[in-house]
């Protein structure tokens, strides 16, 4: 509604009650999906523009890099203690921490997750769907389930590999996805109660 | 302009919405999947053709992916790309009326009551699918116009910009399509139809 009185002044065609009515109607009528081939031609444009890392070079390029620095571990790990026991004692004392990754902020991962397994087992606990559903409601539940399972498919791709960052981002978007489903579905359980 | 658009309900982390500017496929994905749908509705509500509003959703995600390093959070994401997904299908809709050799006019005429009434339209103001084939009765100037003005909350100036037109051809083309709207809204004070306006399928 665009709150302008004097816009609405001009617009006689209906009383408030018959415009309250069709702006309620209007914004009733539920989203529509596009077909699932619509993202993927979108991101097949992206990647030949270079809007987007193309998926499979990422993949690769990330699967060069780790096999890379395995190899460089692996060569490390043999050839240190050779050349220390042939070399000269002047040699620098090697940090035990040498080739290690660093490590991972778990604490906040952690707390994601669980926080993302408690809403899940609060979802779980709620009663079934009730057979009978406004639209709007079930079009925006199944919206945010599809939002769900899109992270979910990242977080879980074994070709993905994700930065810490990344992985936190991720789990902070599905912990704050899962408790809008499970307002929504408590108050349509609540709905259904009375 | 007080917002009562499905987009405004959409909020997406801001961390996201930095990963996409920095190009990374996951974030614009999810991107994607909370937008599509408000985004595909609009467009075919407006074009009222699937293929079409499908080649719209295309152009508006990719038009999103050049622009959104250039999106500074002024306003709300969803309000962003509200407005490409509704210049795109403008844009669209304006060149479908030149290719018709149409101008941007009241094409009102296109559609008579009558014509309305035979789509099975009811007066049910509650009935979703009866409001949707009245809307989609509509020529397409005014179902833009009612869309834009009483959906997505845009002001006739917004519309006029929109369009290219002045604000009193957006208010013109409102009133005439609530004229033709509001024998479906018909309010009872019983809460009943008015008698012989229910339209059998």
């Amino acid at each position: 509604m665009s709150g302008n009185k004097k816009d609405d002044e001009m617009i006689c065609a209906l009383t408030a009650e018959e415009h309250a009515a069709l702006q309620t109607g209007l914004n009733a009528l539920p989203d529509t999906m596009p077909p699932r081939v619509v993202w993927q031609r979108i991101r097949e444009q992206a990647e030949a523009e270079g809007l987007i890392a193309a998926k499979d070079t990422r993949r690769r390029s990330v699967w060069y890099m780790g096999a890379g620095l395995a190899a460089a571990a692996l060569v490390a790990a043999v050839m240190l203690p050779m050349l220390l026991q042939n070399s000269v004692e002047s040699l620098p004392t090697v940090p035990e921490n040498v080739g290690t990754i660093a490590p991972v902020p778990l604490n906040t991962l952690q707390t994601l997750m669980t926080e993302s397994r408690d809403l899940e087992s609060n979802l779980r606990a709620l009663p079934d769907a009730p057979r009978v559903q406004r639209a709007s409601t079930l079009a925006t539940i199944s919206d945010i389930e599809d939002r769900i399972a899109a992270i979910d498919y990242q977080l879980n791709d074994p070709g993905v590999q994700m930065s810490p960052e990344d992985t936190e981002l991720f789990w902070r978007e599905r912990v704050r996805l899962m408790k809008s489903l499970l307002q929504l579905r408590y108050a349509q359980a609540q709905r259904a109660a009375f | 302009m007080a917002d009562m658009s499905k987009f405004a309900d959409i909020d997406i982390d801001s961390g996201i919405v930095k990963r996409a500017a920095a190009g990374d496929a996951r974030a614009h994905e999810i991107i994607y999947r909370a937008f599509s749908a408000p985004v595909y509705s609009i467009c075919l509500r407006f074009t009222k053709v699937p293929a079409h509003a499908e080649d719209l959703v295309q152009e508006t995600f990719i038009e999103i992916m050049r622009s959104i390093a250039k999106f500074r959070g002024e306003a709300a994401l969803g309000s962003w790309i509200r407005r490409i997904a509704v210049t795109k299908a403008l844009m669209f809709l304006r060149s479908a009326w030149t290719k018709r050799g149409q101008m941007l006019t009241d094409d009102w005429h296109d559609v008579t009551e009558g014509d309305a009434l035979s789509h099975g339209v009811s007066r049910h103001p509650d009935d979703a699918l009866d409001l949707d084939a009245a809307l989609a009765s509509l020529s397409d100037v005014s179902r833009t116009v009612v869309w834009l003005h009483d959906v997505e909350g845009f002001t006739h100036k917004e519309i006029a910009g929109f369009m290219g037109k002045t604000e009193s051809f957006s208010k013109s083309q409102l009133s005439r399509a609530y004229q033709r709207l509001r024998p479906m809204l018909e309010v009872q004070e019983d809460g009943k139809q008015p008698e012989g306006a229910a339209i059998s399928y």
